[in-house]
């Protein structure tokens, strides 16, 4: 039912839409007629088999004051259905040594599963299941509920999880991103279940989704599999996210927590970023590497950890998000500001002085060289499979991506570094047993 | 609907796995017996090569016999700060270069430190990985450590170790196992106690260097995409020439003295969660029993249907969360309970159902279905482990160094498979006992009014 003939889509009548392999690589894709696409990466190394159904709406589309909504429903929807309550899916799900959980992040919700590919039928079975007949069992929505609140108070324990979630609350106000995707101590008491039956009939629509799959199995087969079980399933229009832009403050905009329980302080700062479909993604990530993507080798890593000595970990990275989100940078250090006026200082110089050829080459040698890396596991090629159809990157990302990245230019880079980076408007949180005062910064509106 | 009949028919189901489990292990076991090359070079340098051409990846790794196991009273940490330093500078590279040439090459890479090993990878293309044993082999026998690197070295290790004293649960672990046990050098944390961070010394890091760094005391362990016989003579060029010195490592097997009693511990910390945690003694990997802690562990608390999860979870509503672990110890190590209460108020009542519970474990036998979703959880996670480059590689070394053979990578399954529920029952009823107890309780910190 697959084409073999590399970049050719072929309408098909009746059962799929259209179907496709990639470019030599074992990669098919097809269009059930209710909209489901389904997404295969076929690696027959080992009997096992990985597998996501993505909705292409995650905690973003939580309602307001509801976060966690998105992560609580795809949760339940591995927590029992119309005839199987959740105590027996647990139980199947464990005997066959496989794991099913609910999935989600800011662009995307779900459920996935992993398991032996002797049981893949059993798998399919419980997935549809799920899909389409989730109970939302009110003692299974307690139970969920209390996990959920133990693992943000568990967070709020963590000073690298506080200072991003202060960051969250300074920089982002109502933006879709600007709560935590598994919800607050606030967020999580108000979900009810029909906040929850919401989530999943506005959202959770074939039209809507993709199961993306990779490992050993045969794409027709679990084309053929998922159609069967899935065709019940009824698309309908979803509503489309939006939000105004980010805008950067006109300096920066700081607050500063003391702790004088701890003994190192915590630093995130950063300012509007990019989209994953932004046309200078891959220059904005190749500067962005080279500033501070390695914590021994970047420009950030050398100075702050390598030459400096002042911190284990210093980083800095453009959020890859479908609406234009952040560009942060982190560190955790006992002397904050000498950490915060280098990292300052060489954002600075990269925005004013750009990055050297050597630097772009070295960078383009790991993107190029380290591609593969990220799909040679099954978990992997899903991973990979899951950016390229969330964000209609096209089959043929995986064998031209590094064709792409050799491709960028100097001035490109330089242009992102010019164009992308902000230096002196960023938002900034600093958790420690430290004041405003201790930090040296200037030119800063302070937030108490 | 097709779910319901399949489901009905679980029984069956069950029935006829057990028929292809035997069959699945068998075939997991030969057709990785067939992927290994082991031999050691002359220098004592032990190789351990693994075939998978599946993808154009390979992972290399050195692992040296050495942790925080090996250090004297007084030095903890200190095989991780030599790890931290190994990075600076050889007799070609400098400060960064590790990284960089690998990342430069499309590489990643990373080290790391426990109670037993000392680990070091590269992960490349299968075209470049001469370029990690090239690397690795700098580390192993060139390694200098100037005193003008140490300083900042020194000050990144203090603020990784300033990172575990600022998180309430880390705090409380280390205490927890250094009330569990006394003499043992596995109650120290691997990264160091404070004081002893604070002390380093660039010598006592060159010192310990030429003690154990060497490739008599590690393995090189390769898998992935490559042809064993062009790993050979990588090794051979790159290691070979090294010089190997047997190194004498001390067993504390016998450490330990004799629990008379029950230990308690309470912790306060900056937390708003109290947390709790059940340690008993038990028997080590070099005890065959052992086999039956991992099988006990399992069922008592292994996911939603395990015994502990449904009755202080689901049943009466005390917890959010059970996990039970026996640990990987050469020596007699803990079969640990972790539980997260719903409310402080009901730390009491957890800890009767807890005792209640693994007692029951001594007293009566697991459902036959409860054993074989062991095995095949057993067999499963095998055969996921196996997707990784790396993870093929750390399951091999780690076999090697702990349980003396590669071998047990296969055996495993093997074992876990003719554990027998009288065994898990006895396992419980001689260990799970109380006064073989350490129980420990991480309290929210009053807040001062």
């Amino acid at each position: 039912m697959r084409s073999t003939s590399a970049a050719t889509f072929c309408l098909l009548t009746s059962l799929f839409c259209f179907v496709a392999s990639a470019f030599g690589l074992p990669i098919y894709r097809d269009s059930l007629p209710n909209g489901l696409v389904v997404l295969t990466y076929e690696d027959h190394h080992l009997p096992a088999v990985s597998m996501t159904l993505v909705c292409r709406s995650g905690g973003a589309c939580d309602p307001k004051g509801l976060g966690g909504a998105a992560a609580m429903m795809a949760d339940l929807l591995t927590r029992g259905t119309a005839t199987m309550s959740g105590d027996s899916v647990k139980s199947v799900v464990e005997f066959l040594g496989a794991r099913f959980a609910g999935v989600v992040e800011d662009d995307y919700s779900g459920v996935e599963l992993k398991a032996l590919s002797k049981d893949l039928g059993t798998a399919l079975d419980l997935l549809s299941d799920a899909v389409l007949n989730p109970a939302f069992d009110s003692q299974q929505i307690e139970l969920q509920r209390d996990r959920m609140l133990a693992r943000v108070r568990r967070y709020s324990d963590i000073p690298l999880v506080e200072v991003q979630v202060e960051f969250m609350k300074l920089a982002y106000g109502d933006h879709p991103y600007g709560h935590m995707t598994e919800g607050d101590t606030a967020s999580l008491p108000r979900i009810g279940r029909e906040n929850l039956v919401e989530f999943y009939r506005t959202y959770f629509r074939p039209n809507n989704c993709f199961l993306v799959a990779a490992g050993d199995l045969d794409h027709d087969d679990l084309a053929a599999a998922v159609q069967k079980r899935l065709s019940a399933w009824t698309p309908a229009p979803v509503p489309v996210l939006t939000a105004a832009p980010l805008t950067a403050p006109e300096r920066i905009r700081a607050r500063v927590i003391t702790r004088s329980d701890l003994n190192q302080t915590y630093v995130e700062f950063g300012h509007p970023g990019i989209s994953a479909t932004d046309p200078d993604l891959l220059p904005v990530r190749l500067m962005s590497y080279i500033l501070g993507g390695t914590a021994m080798s970047s420009r950030l890593g050398v100075d702050v950890r390598v030459k400096g000595g002042l911190a284990y970990d210093v980083r800095c990275y453009f959020e890859r998000e479908r609406l234009p989100s952040m560009f942060k940078a982190t560190v955790q250090t006992a002397q904050p500001k000498e950490a915060i006026t280098l990292m300052l200082r060489d954002i600075e110089t990269m925005h004013d002085s750009g990055v050297t050829k050597r630097e772009l080459l070295d960078a383009q040698n790991y993107y190029t060289g380290s591609f593969p890396l990220g799909y040679a596991s099954l978990d992997g090629k899903l991973g990979q499979l899951r950016t390229m159809e969330l964000y209609g990157y096209g089959m043929d990302w995986l064998v031209k991506f590094p064709d792409k990245v050799r491709a960028v230019t100097l001035d490109e880079v330089n242009k992102a570094a010019r164009d992308r980076l902000n230096p002196g408007r960023y938002w900034m949180v600093v958790i420690g047993p430290v004041t405003k005062e201790d930090l040296g910064l200037t030119d800063v509106d302070w937030v108490e | 609907m097709k779910l319901q009949s399949e489901l009905s028919g679980l029984g069956r189901f069950a029935l006829s796995l057990l028929a292809c489990l035997g069959a699945a292990v068998a075939a997991t076991s030969t057709d990785i017996q067939s992927r290994v090359h082991e031999y050691d070079l002359k220098n004592g340098l032990h190789v351990i090569v693994y075939v998978d051409s599946s993808t154009p990846v390979v992972t290399t790794s050195v692992w040296y016999k050495v942790g925080s196991y090996d250090e004297p009273t007084g030095s903890t940490g200190l095989s991780h700060m030599l790890e931290h330093m190994s990075y600076k500078r050889t007799d070609v590279y400098g400060p960064g270069d590790f990284q960089r040439l690998v990342n430069s090459a499309g590489g990643n890479m990373n080290g790391f430190t426990t109670k037993y090993y000392t680990g070091y990878f590269e992960d490349f293309a299968s075209d470049r990985y001469e370029l990690a044993m090239k690397l690795e082999a700098a580390r192993m026998g060139t390694c200098v450590f100037p005193d003008s690197e140490f300083e900042s070295e020194h000050g990144v290790v203090s603020e990784e170790r300033r990172i575990h004293d600022n998180f309430p649960a880390t705090q409380f672990r280390e205490q927890f196992e250094a009330t569990a046990l006394l003499a043992s050098p596995q109650r120290n944390p691997t990264i160091g106690w404070s004081d002893d961070v604070r002390s380093f010394t660039v010598r006592a890091v060159r010192d310990w260097y030429k003690e154990r760094y060497n490739p008599a005391n590690a393995a090189l362990v390769v898998a992935g995409d490559v042809r064993p016989e062009d790993v050979r003579a990588k090794a051979e060029k790159y290691f070979g020439k090294l010089r190997g010195r047997p190194v004498e490592r001390r067993d504390f097997y016998n450490s330990e003295p004799e629990q008379k009693g029950e230990r308690r511990l309470t912790v306060t910390g900056r937390t708003s969660l109290p947390s709790m945690a059940f340690a008993y003694r038990v028997p080590g990997i070099r005890d065959s029993a052992w086999y039956a802690g991992v099988v006990a562990a399992s069922i008592l608390g292994d996911g939603e249907t395990s015994w502990l999860f449904r009755k202080l979870v689901i049943e009466l509503g005390l917890a959010t969360g059970v996990s039970v672990y026996a640990s990987v110890e050469r020596d007699p190590g803990l079969f640990e309970i972790s539980v997260t209460p719903k409310a402080e108020s009901l730390i009491p009542r957890i800890e009767q159902v807890v005792q209640a519970e693994v007692e029951r474990a001594g007293k009566e036998l697991a459902s036959e279905r409860e054993m074989q979703s062991v095995r095949n959880k057993v067999l499963a996670d095998v055969t996921f482990a196996r997707d990784y480059t790396f993870g093929m590689a750390y399951w091999l070394a780690t076999s090697y160094i702990l349980f003396g053979d590669w071998r047990q990578v296969i055996e495993y399954p093997e074992h876990v498979g003719r554990v027998t529920a009288e065994q898990v029952r006895d396992y419980c009823g001689t260990y799970l006992k109380p006064d073989n107890r350490t129980t420990g309780i991480l309290l929210p910190m009053k807040e001062e009014k």
